[in-house]
């Protein structure tokens, strides 16, 4: 099965190195919903486009620009980008391994899989095996697009993922707004922790994500009755009009994903 | 400095009510580029195109649909999902607790700090509750309604202070046995090797010694294009994969180096 990448480049540890494909882990909404356009339920797509023209922009009509003064950009190509710092932008090295537990989770920011490109296959399940056995991850460095990211790669359900982790500066002090020191009445205590016994169980994610969907389908079975589905003409897909630039779409997701919480 | 108050709510589980009030812990600063194009110099849009007649659609002119089978659409108003969504509320509540190690990263989302609301409350439920996840070690799973959206997301101590880690929906990950990766035999020998080297490569988790060494270097780079200054364009490095067959040799040649 052919997943689109991101990304492609190398994941190196010690003198190991796998050729490997980045894909995304989590798209916001797998139960979800298509917007259609209200006159005619044409599907719509999300495409870049040209205020000043008024026209969809192809992919190799962009590039990437800086505001230095309203309105007025320095443009970097890709290359230029990839030459800021070149021995990060198609390899992942794998400085250090650290113990998975040892994270605190407030560092977590987005993640994704790995998938070996041919030829890696079995260097790719040798660390997915031994980092799954030690319970460790990798620390790295990569670069893409015009941001560098601290990424922790990790083995979970035999793939490896890759997360990118909030630089230390990012995250927030909380000195100010920490507890102060009191007293704790042992009643209290008590009463607390027997609520937290009773209450404790397996965890098993999914049974939340079911219920959310139940509250949708009970919704869509209710429409379904009152009224028949539209039907969408069926579009003529054109040529190279796929996502206008890939990082750009993803980033795209991504603040799409927060906007939805 | 801790920022703002975004949200004041009340964790409730069984007899337990604790007031507190929301606070983000992460604050990103990162270069911001914008999508332009190279003919004219404009700054792109991102837009919705109708894909019959290739225009953008104004927002007023797009409706949501569930697609039920190919092509045949059920079109949800905007009021009727209003109707699904929960009702405003303050209490953030716990329904169950898990043992820590149970969270699987990937649906970790963002983390807020939670203050404790000393507004009126009797006692030091916050400081109790705090002691207890943490000797415990669990977290308690818990969801709550703010800025009219729902939240699920898991309760944790760390240090003396509470924390809300939001989570992301199960559903909302891909599974990886989507991904088609293929399995290969290893040998005994390759994994004691590459565990071993691992082990050896292992240190402890300090995050404040990894800097953004990138972004100086971008900045530097702008400001010599704003200046007309000609850039060096350099290849990436690229990395000869390892291979397959000499994998066991790569792996004996790391663990040499790295002893």
């Amino acid at each position: 099965m052919a997943v689109q990448g991101i990304w492609s480049g190398t994941i190196s540890f010690s003198l190991v190195a796998i050729p490997v494909r980045l894909v995304t882990a989590v798209e916001p909404g797998r139960v979800s919903f298509h917007l259609l356009h209200s006159r005619d339920y044409s599907r719509l797509a999300r495409r870049m486009f040209c205020p000043e023209e008024k026209a969809m922009v192809p992919p190799d009509e962009i590039i990437r620009g800086y505001e230095i003064m309203p309105d007025k950009y320095v443009l970097m190509t890709d290359e230029e980008l990839e030459s800021v710092s070149p021995d990060r932008s198609r390899t992942i090295e794998i400085i250090e391994f650290i113990d998975l537990g040892e994270v605190d989770p407030i560092y977590y920011d987005h993640p994704y899989y790995l998938i070996s490109s041919k030829g890696g296959e079995k260097a790719y399940q040798l660390l997915v095996e031994v980092m799954r056995r030690t319970n460790k991850a990798g620390l790295a460095k990569f670069v893409l697009a015009e941001r560098e990211y601290l990424v922790a790669v990790t083995s979970r359900d035999g793939a490896l993922t890759l997360i990118t982790l909030h630089y230390s500066d990012e995250i927030v002090p909380d000195g100010d707004i920490s507890p102060k020191k009191g007293t704790i009445e042992a009643e209290e205590e008590g009463r607390i922790r027997k609520s937290i016994e009773l209450m404790t169980e397996d965890f098993n994610p999914g049974k939340y994500a079911d219920k959310r969907r139940k509250k949708l389908m009970d919704l869509l079975a209710t429409k379904v009755k009152e009224k028949a589905p539209v039907v969408s003409p069926a579009a003529v897909e054109e040529e190279g009009e796929g996502p206008a630039d890939l990082v750009a779409a993803l980033e795209e997701s991504m603040r799409k994903v927060k906007e939805s919480k | 400095m801790a920022g703002a108050t975004i949200w004041k709510g009340s964790i409730h589980f069984g007899e337990t009510d604790v007031p507190v009030k929301l606070h983000s812990a992460v604050r990103e600063e990162r270069i911001q580029f914008h999508l332009i194009h190279k003919q004219d110099r404009v700054r792109l849009r991102q837009q919705m195109i109708c894909a019959l007649e290739k225009q953008p659609v104004p927002a007023d002119e797009q409706s949501k649909g569930f697609e039920v089978e190919d092509g045949k659409y059920i079109i949800i108003d905007p009021e009727e999902l209003e109707r699904t969504a929960p009702e405003g509320s303050r209490m953030i509540e716990v329904h169950e607790f898990v043992k820590s190690d149970q969270l699987d990263p990937v649906l970790l989302d963002r983390v807020y700090y939670l203050e404790p609301d000393l507004t009126n409350v009797q006692g030091n439920g916050y400081n109790a509750l705090a002691k207890a996840l943490k000797e415990m070690d669990v977290e308690g799973i818990c969801s709550w309604t703010m800025r009219k959206r729902s939240y699920l997301g898991a309760l944790q101590a760390w240090g003396g202070m509470l924390r809300l880690n939001t989570l992301r929906y199960a559903d909302e990950v891909v599974p990886a046995a989507s991904l088609g990766l293929h399995n290969v035999v290893l040998s005994e020998k390759e994994m004691t090797i590459g565990s071993e080297l691992i082990d050896k490569l292992t240190a402890p988790f300090e995050p404040r010694k990894f800097e953004n060494e990138h972004e100086k270097k971008l900045r530097d780079m702008i400001e010599k294009k704003a200046r007309g200054e000609n850039i060096a364009i350099l290849s990436p490095k690229r990395l000869q994969p390892t291979d397959p067959g000499q994998l066991l040799q790569a792996l004996e040649a790391s663990l040499k180096k790295a002893a």
